[in-house]
């Protein structure tokens, strides 16, 4: 116990000026920092699900491939080219002069570890999905790999692209053992082969990335301009914004609407609306599960999707970056339409449809939610409207996925955002295709998705999304609501360019 | 802290002199006191205004303070804003959501006031059943109930509320009933106390000695003589109750929007306090004002009715 | 003494057990602790996965019965979610919270004693109407609110102070004033009440008689006695101030024990919050325990029974 006081003991004479104060934000001290208000605890990207770790992991390590967010194709980063064998089998010629940030070389040793490591289910990866598609790897020639498949995966290059990235061989082997024996992998030093390194994790606090003057020349990720790189957890919206606006940090996210149009207003910071992966949408209770049985009953279902002025809420709430769908997917994802049947703002139909079910002076019911509230409340306001009084229960994502899958919530008004995968399978795959997600288990849409899941002939795969979803939308399991934009407010000194997928690519990022 | 410290606290100019309370009869003496006592005019009519707000607010406000939204109409500035987007209609402008300002502050009134009441109200009943019966048991009585409120009072309030109301969500009976049952200690601690005292008092003996009952013994003799305390810790946890939601709902647990309550009004004004400052004032202010007057009212109740001003 | 002090050792054990066997219970229905870990975007093979590589799926009595028994053996367990020794991110984080609540407390009380003894000196005249105004104001004002105005007056506006982080003392001031002024009333009025008592006693009565000095009188006499019971309530106020400071700690970035707290009720981090929790409650008994023999030590008339 008392060693854990001495190890106290830095930090409390840090905290009052007796050392050294710490790095500045700003062009001066060559240092950006970015902050969001989520603790990115652990500095490793397969054992940390937050979408911090999705970006630190990107600015750290490296896949064996590049998706090139212009034109939407995949360019070999630590491979030099890669190809399909067949449905199950994928080849890659690596690279040869590329180093970890610990000096030693990539090869393909590294890529059979990292592979084999994070698919065995017994070592707990937190992000499972993003690496489950793979059987194993091996090597194949002095600079070349294969990975194997479990069974034909269409979306593969993207996940390679954006999930799976590679550790040096033997990497996990030094982390420690918990009291049951049993080893704690996500605490091991993090080194990658990407464009900065991590160079210290404070808990809770910061991580603190250095440029990596070794990084790769002629990689698709060019070469890394900034000194260092700060990611700060700040909880507070407001404090972020005082920080911003006096100089302590360069770059914030996820600004409400308002604030961002006053802070363009002030003219002293860069203000941007960018679009996201993450779609809103709301899910019925289409099987009757819940408390109320009214959402079986199709125009009931219409009836509110007639009732909530989509285009009022992304004008005035959401930001310009955002559209109104009306399919399960997001526009930008590989396989999404919106090709599909339309549910028009008409409050006078809904009214109409509400008559129609038996119930013309409306009815009451529980909608749950998650996230932004306003949003959700514009939603309860527009369906007053019709005369239907939804009462909002506001919780926290695990309490409402977990009500949820029990089957007990009437109506959600849920998010999803794909892990920024440009491709449908990572939306509509996951909750068309049967089980507690899935709102209905219509077995015909089910049958389509889970084929579309296995075909790799893309025009095949469209077409079976498409009958799909038409159906999805048509049946109204969902309303799709709209896409998600974000504000992005940052430093005037910096040379920032905002991405459609959430994943700020900070490496490059230069000052102006 | 020793809750029994009934002296007089803050004695405003005003109060009689010792002399001056000599002769009239003690009815007189107290109105005199109560009606020349500043703090109990200012506070007691400060919350007059805002109970009666509350009550009638459905007649008084002009807009319904959910429905009346509009998108379009959202962030109109205040009266006292020289703008040209003031909108006559809206005479403390509009929030986030185009919902009129004033409304929402009467509205927000009778939560803020059903929160604290209910809350105290529930911490009262359990406080002081709690104290009165170690004060007057005793003994083994005494000892498990001092060990109930040593356990509560080494459990931080607000990260047992925040980790109970983010367990079964929040609306606004989970948020009374939980500060209900977490604020009680103060009741329990200044009964235990008070009620110790006046067993060992002869009248209280004599009642015993007579076979009165003791449920008699506790509700006739003991509770008019504590009564005093228990206005003084209402005051002040009816109070804290309202802060506490206030800082519950600033932390995005308290009461589930849209219901307007105040602390609520401030969280979801706070972003905007950097560019519309009104919007978190107004709010901040009237849950100013509430604390205030219901705390003056306490310490207006302390001065007046504190034994030693008694004679 | 020493079996009044083996007596609220006992007890103290005693509490410490029930407030682990209340948050475990209290956490543990909070939701499943595999969701919080798996994310956002997990699927339900992701979850399932979880729950068993990380033992959810073992009955909860089995599971406290083990986070217990390690806990006795001085083993906090690790934590799921940041992968770090429980006791390590504790006392790492413990300092910067107990600088804060230090900070406040002194402000508190380096405000509130000299007001309450100049308005014990002259009740009813301008400085104690001054002492009053900041008692009630102090009193209704919501910390978060106030914390939030001195960011923008001090942080944005006039930029003298730094607004969030715990990189030099300049840190603490603004979390420092916005946590200690709420509890500077109590101690105001408890120090103007004891000095108008201790005023009144014979004993200074005598003291002025014998011709001392008035300030000699009233520092080292009044004062003296007047401070005895404002020790215990500073004492009690520190304690609640560590488990308070979560909503201070929160607006001002600050790396400690509180914002620990609420990030780890968010996530339902069990063991962590089960060894919050506890340390919250230890010091609360510690810190009373150590007020009651202070007061002993001051005031020989207190004997304990």
């Amino acid at each position: 116990m008392f060693r854990h006081v001495l190890k106290g003991l830095p930090i409390a004479a840090v905290a009052l000026g007796l050392s050294a104060g710490a790095a500045m934000a700003g062009k001066a001290n060559d240092t950006l920092v970015w902050t969001t208000d989520r603790e990115a605890a652990v500095a490793d990207p397969y054992y940390n699900r937050t979408r911090e770790l999705v970006i630190i992991g990107n600015t750290v390590w490296d896949g064996l491939l590049f998706r090139d967010l212009d034109t939407g194709e995949f360019k070999p980063l630590l491979a030099k080219s890669y190809k399909w064998v067949d449905n199950t089998t994928l080849d890659f010629e690596l690279r040869d002069d590329v180093k970890f940030h610990d000096g030693s070389s990539f090869g393909p040793e590294d890529v059979v570890y990292t592979v084999n490591f994070v698919t065995n289910k017994d070592n707990g990866v937190l992000t499972y999905k993003n690496v489950s598609w793979m059987k194993s790897a091996e090597k194949t020639g002095p600079n070349s790999v294969r990975i194997n498949l479990e069974k034909p995966f269409p979306a593969a290059l993207a996940y390679l692209a954006q999930a799976v990235f590679m550790m040096p061989e033997g990497h996990y082997d030094a982390a420690p053992k918990d009291a049951q024996g049993k080893k704690d992998f996500g605490a091991v030093k993090p080194v990658g082969t990407g464009p900065y390194m991590i160079t210290e994790v404070v808990a809770g606090d910061r991580i603190v990335m250095k440029k990596n003057e070794n990084y790769m020349i002629g990689g698709p990720k060019g070469t890394p301009q900034i000194g260092t790189i700060v990611y700060r957890t700040i909880k507070e919206m407001n404090t972020q914004i005082a920080e911003l606006l006096t100089g302590g940090i360069d770059w914030i996210w996820d600004v409400p609407k308002d604030q961002a149009e006053r802070l363009q207003d002030s003219g002293q910071v860069t203000v941007e609306n960018a679009k996201t992966m993450r779609v809103s949408y709301l899910a019925f209770d289409v099987d009757g599960s819940s408390n109320t049985k009214k959402f079986m009953d199709k125009r009931i279902r219409a009836a509110v999707a007639h009732a909530i002025n989509r285009q009022s809420i992304v004008d005035n709430l959401v930001g310009p970056a955002s559209v109104v769908i009306h399919s399960p997917c997001h526009p930008d994802q590989f396989g999404c339409t919106d090709d599909v049947p339309k549910w028009d703002y008409n409050p006078d139909k809904a009214k109409k449809l509400l008559a129609e079910a038996g119930v013309p002076d409306g009815f009451e019911f529980d909608i749950y939610a998650y996230r932004q509230r306003e949003y959700t409340e514009a939603v309860i306001s527009d369906l007053a409207k019709v005369g239907i009084r939804a009462k909002l229960n506001y919780m926290q994502y695990r309490k409402l996925r977990d009500l949820n899958w029990k089957g007990v919530t009437p109506v959600q008004h849920m998010t999803w955002g794909s892990n920024s995968i440009p491709d449908v399978s990572a939306i509509t795959g996951v909750f068309f295709s049967g089980g507690k997600d899935d709102p209905a288990n219509d077995p015909e849409v089910n049958k389509m998705i889970n084929e579309a899941g296995t075909v790799t002939d893309p025009a095949k795969r469209k077409a079976l999304y498409k009958t799909a979803m038409s159906k999805i939308a048509g049946e109204l399991y969902w309303l799709p609501m709209f896409t998600y934009a974000k504000y992005y407010v940052f430093n005037k000194d910096l040379d920032f360019k905002t991405t459609p997928d959430e994943i700020p690519r900070f490496y490059t990022a230069k000052w102006k | 802290m020793a809750p029994q410290e009934s002296t007089p606290i803050a004695q405003p100019a005003g109060l009689p002199t010792a002399e001056e309370i000599m002769e009239p009869s003690p009815m007189a003496q107290m109105r005199k006191r109560v009606f020349g006592h500043y703090g109990i005019i200012i506070g007691g009519s400060t919350l007059l205004l805002i109970v009666l707000v509350a009550i009638f607010a459905p007649l008084l406000a002009p807009f319904d303070p959910i429905l009346d939204q509009d998108l379009a109409d959202k962030l109109k500035p205040p009266f006292w804003h020289d703008s040209p987007k003031y909108d006559p209609a809206h005479p403390l402008g509009t929030d986030l959501q185009g919902r009129d300002y004033l409304t929402r502050l009467m509205y927000g009134a009778q939560i803020s006031l059903l929160i604290g009441f209910s809350a105290m109200l529930i911490s009262l009943v359990i406080g002081t059943t709690l104290g009165v019966a170690a004060g007057y048991f005793g003994g083994r009585v005494d000892i498990i109930i001092t060990f109930i409120i040593t356990t509560r009072l080494s459990m931080p309030v607000v990260l047992v509320a925040l980790a109970v109301v983010s367990l079964i969500g929040s609306s606004l009976w989970i948020v009374i009933g939980v500060l209900g049952l977490l604020i009680w200690d103060q009741f329990a601690v200044v009964m235990r106390s008070a009620t110790m005292q006046i067993r060992n008092l002869d009248y209280v003996a004599a009642a015993r000695a007579c076979g009165c009952s003791t449920f008699h013994i506790v509700a006739k003799e003991i509770m008019p003589n504590v009564v005093n305390h228990l206005i003084v810790v209402a005051t002040l946890e009816m109070a804290h109750a309202i802060l506490l939601e206030a800082a519950l709902s600033f932390l995005g647990l308290g009461v589930q929007p849209p219901t307007p309550s105040w602390g609520l009004m401030i969280s979801e004004a706070k972003g905007m306090m950097f560019f519309d400052a009104w919007l978190i004032g107004i709010p901040g202010a009237a849950l100013f004002a509430l604390i205030l007057s219901i705390n003056l009212l306490g310490d207006g109740v302390r001065d007046v009715t504190a034994p030693e001003n008694r004679n | 003494m020493l079996i009044y002090f083996l007596k609220r050792l006992g007890v103290a054990v005693l509490v410490a057990l029930t407030v682990s066997v209340l948050t475990f219970s209290l956490i543990y229905l909070s939701g499943d602790p595999a969701m919080a870990l798996a994310g956002e975007e997990a699927t339900e093979a992701d979850i399932a996965l979880i729950r068993r590589v990380y033992g959810y799926d073992q009955p909860i009595i089995v599971q406290y019965w083990d986070w217990l028994t390690r806990a006795l053996q001085g083993d906090l367990g690790r934590s799921h979610y940041l992968k770090e020794d429980i006791a390590d991110v504790i006392f790492t984080r413990l300092p910067n919270t107990l600088i804060l609540a230090a900070c406040a407390i002194t402000f508190a009380l380096v405000l509130a004693i000299p007001l309450g003894v100049a308005a014990a000196i002259r009740p009813n005249s301008l400085i104690d109407r001054f002492a009053l105004t900041v008692a009630v104001v102090g009193q209704a004002l919501p910390s978060f609110w106030f914390a939030l105005i001195l960011i923008f007056f001090l942080g944005i506006q006039l930029r003298w102070l730094p607004i969030t982080g715990t990189d030099s003392w300049m840190n603490f001031i603004m979390p420092a004033i916005a946590l200690g002024y709420y509890v500077t009333p109590g101690v105001m009025r408890l120090t103007r009440a004891g000095m108008l008592e201790v005023l009144q006693s014979d004993y200074i009565r005598t003291a002025k008689a014998k011709g001392l000095r008035p300030i000699r009188v009233l520092f080292k006499h009044a004062l003296r006695n007047a401070i005895i019971p404002v020790v215990s309530l500073a004492a009690v106020q520190f304690g609640f101030m560590l488990g308070g400071s979560i909503v201070i700690e929160t607006i001002f970035s600050i790396n400690g024990l509180g914002f620990l707290a609420w990030e780890t009720i968010q996530r339902a981090d069990l063991p962590m919050m089960q060894a919050i929790v506890l340390v919250f409650s230890i010091f609360y008994i510690v810190i009373t325990f150590l007020a009651d023999l202070l007061n002993a030590y001051l005031d020989p008339r207190i004997r304990i029974s």
